[in-house]
């Protein structure tokens, strides 16, 4: 009987029911046969996978140490806490939620300040006026060490924040700062704004394996099947099936379609009867059902797709190459 | 220390030994500062990349120590803190620093000269290569490549120019930051709010203003907006940044006349002697002799003193570019290399007459040294 396949899931908050539902959507419930206390769990019907619920932080350690296999965390943690990340982990999937960025921040009083050129020379004309460097506060140590190198700003000093980041300036901690934002709301609730080329990192949750974790056969299967389900869903949150049968719908059209909107045939040609299945990216949906009505179509059926199967599985494919 | 040891009678240690007896008896005391030092000095004085090298750690009751990464801010230190603070004395060291790196032992070996005080600069600064030169010497390594470079001639020509403080500002940052200043001079771009629509208006009502104006235009602008906490910076400061850009004009680019003075300063390289004819024709041709005669003077006269240590003039390749990267350097800079080998420094090292006041002095000391990297010498050095 060999070790479990452990899935490292965010202990509490948001993140936590999105990483639930993400799942469940999945076919994949995460459940804790021991009690709702525990921060032990299972997912049901699925054998030899154990559920740990951690910090994001702790999640990410652990991928990079590789005591668990797979996990659920955001790449900024990821980018932030594991140096070289690509070399430890492989980001498998984007989750579709915990969105963030990493940005600059600076005081909205800084009214001739508005690209990170413009910090650049602030940092330096600060130095000369205050005889010390301008400070940084930031939990994003790292992030903010290469994004500013890479602009070749070097007057500055990093203060390290655990908390709070946004509340550094006022409390005269801190010049500036890089911090994660989803709407920007507590930025200027705190008399701040994003630099415009200050965004450092897009960050959403991502399924992360861990390289130098201990991947068996067993452990390997049982990632195989976890990521199956997990790719059906994906690919059937991207696209939405349409279907109609018409004299015109000739592969010359459905080629046409193809091209324009982005369009799959995952059943290839028509039916005996003349029925075509395509599979459309949402954003076209509405273009596709024009084009189709304009060229002949009576009808436009448009539906959601629970899961799409397919023969292979990108995903798997995808952690077996970084092993 | 692992480094492998070359067919030479004496191990690197004796040989280190050997070299710092013999700065002893030139009248430098030998020294050994603390290994943990107090890490705000090197965080202050040090960019972010340093840091990250940094071996960092915090005493139970919060303050921040180090594992030192260099010697000559321990060596600083001690001296200020001791009865000697400002007189003349000179200092040699040999012992390990800590660094983090991709490739190498994060501890190794340097020695090493501080030589503070001295009025005599040229002839102190001969000194330290001539000293330096010992180091390669003793290591078998009779003929390295001698790099060297002046920071004060930059800072003088900068200083001369008739230039808006922002350009001034951002030269002399690019000098210290960019291994080639000289190739990016067309492509520097003075950006902000010149281009930016938005703050023409600002940037006309500002022109011509003093202070005093530009100061209440910013204050009302905030008030007007509704913003308080201005933060670190003040409205002055604000206020002072619109209008050096509201004289900075239409274009964003460096004046085409400057550009090419710069341009010219910035190729000159050659022996002392030609360098110095050239300075001096690029001076007096562009009227700037006032501003860039008293570096000019002392880079003479330091060549006449390394002449008189016996050493080949036509072996020392000058460049007005050659910055080692550092802003804490004031005058004289200088490199010692393998010329079988390129990258790392063997010796390195210059003038820093800013260091002392940075680190807390309260009149400006003069001070210059250099650091010997002790392991790269043991593996690049031939036999004697």
């Amino acid at each position: 009987m060999s070790a479990p396949l452990i899935l490292a899931v965010p202990a509490k908050g948001r993140l936590q029911e999105n990483a639930e539902a993400f799942f469940a959507r999945s076919g994949l419930s995460l459940i804790k046969p021991r009690g709702a206390r525990d921060y032990r769990g299972a997912i049901a019907g699925l054998d030899g996978v154990e559920v740990a619920y951690l910090s994001a932080t702790e999640i990410t350690m652990q991928l990079a140490a590789g005591t668990v296999h797979l996990g659920v965390t955001g790449e900024d943690l990821v980018r932030e806490q594991i140096p070289d990340a690509d070399n430890s982990v492989v980001l498998i999937e984007a989750l579709g939620f915990g969105f963030a960025n990493v940005v600059v921040a600076v005081p909205q009083a800084w009214i001739d300040v508005r690209t990170m050129a413009d910090i650049d020379d602030v940092a330096t004309a600060f130095r000369h006026h205050h005889d010390r460097k301008m400070r940084v506060a930031t939990k994003y140590i790292n992030l903010t060490r290469d994004f500013f190198a890479a602009q070749g700003i070097i007057d500055y000093r990093i203060v390290e924040s655990s908390g709070a980041t946004e509340g550094a300036p006022a409390a005269g901690t801190a010049e500036m700062i890089v911090d994660i934002t989803t709407t920007g709301s507590t930025l200027a609730a705190n008399g701040l704004k994003v630099v415009d080329d200050g965004t450092i990192l897009r960050s959403q949750a991502n399924l992360v394996a861990a390289r130098s974790a201990s991947w068996g056969p067993s452990q390997r299967e049982t990632a195989r099947v976890i990521l199956d389900r997990v790719a059906a869903q994906a690919r059937a949150r991207n696209y939405r099936e349409v279907r109609a049968r018409f004299a015109a719908c000739d592969t010359k059209l459905v080629d046409s379609a193809i091209d324009k909107f982005g369009v799959v045939t995952p059943f290839g040609g028509p039916t005996s009867s003349g029925m075509r299945t395509l599979h459309c990216p949402p954003a076209q949906v509405y273009a596709l059902t024009s084009f189709l009505r304009e060229n002949g179509a009576e009808a436009v059926a448009v539906a959601e797709l629970g899961y799409v199967f397919s023969r292979d599985n990108p995903l798997y494919a995808k952690l077996e190459a970084g092993l | 220390m692992g480094a492998s040891v070359t067919a030479t009678t004496a191990g690197p240690d004796q040989r280190a030994e050997a070299l710092v007896t013999s700065y002893e008896r030139a009248g430098y005391a030998r020294v050994a500062p603390a290994i943990l030092q107090a890490a705000e000095p090197f965080l202050d004085l040090s960019g972010e990349d340093i840091r990250k090298r940094m071996y960092l750690t915090t005493a139970p009751d919060g303050g921040e120590f180090c594992l030192r990464p260099d010697l000559t801010i321990p060596v600083s230190r001690d001296y200020l803190a001791s009865p000697a603070a400002g007189r003349p004395a000179g200092f040699c060291y040999l012992g390990p620093v800590f660094r983090h790196r991709v490739d190498g032992a994060a501890e190794f070996l340097q020695a090493g000269i501080e030589s503070f005080g001295r009025p005599d600069k040229a002839a102190a600064d001969a000194e330290m290569l001539s000293l330096g030169l010992e180091a390669t010497a003793g290591y078998g390594l009779g003929q390295p490549d001698i790099r060297t470079g002046d920071v004060a001639l930059f800072a003088g020509l900068i200083a001369g120019l008739e230039l808006p403080a922002a350009w001034k500002r951002r030269l002399i940052k690019d000098f210290n930051r960019k291994t080639n200043l000289v190739q990016d001079l067309d492509r520097l771009v003075l950006g902000g709010n010149n281009a930016r629509p938005e703050y023409q208006g600002v940037l006309a009502a500002l022109a011509g203003s003093d202070p005093k104006g530009a100061h209440a235009l910013v204050t009302d602008l905030l008030s007007i907006a509704g913003i308080n906490a201005v933060g670190g910076r003040s409205v002055a400061e604000i206020a002072e940044r619109f209008l050096e850009q509201s004289a900075l004009g239409a274009s964003a680019k460096l004046p085409r006349e400057v550009r090419g003075l710069v341009e010219r300063f910035l190729a000159i390289q050659g022996d002392p002697d030609e360098a110095t004819a050239e300075l001096r024709a690029l001076a007096s041709e562009t009227n700037m002799t006032p501003t860039l005669a008293p570096a000019l003077d002392l880079f003479e006269s330091r060549t006449g003193f390394l002449a008189a240590r016996g050493i080949d003039l036509n072996r020392v390749k000058f460049s007005t570019s050659f910055g080692r990267g550092f802003d804490y350097y004031t005058g004289f800079v200088f490199e010692l290399t393998d010329p079988a080998r390129t990258g790392d420094p063997l010796v390195a090292g210059g003038r820093y007459d800013g260091l002392l006041a940075r680190l807390g002095a309260t009149e400006s000391i003069a001070a210059v040294g250099f650091a010997v990297w002790i392991e790269r010498l043991a593996a690049y050095g031939g036999t004697s």
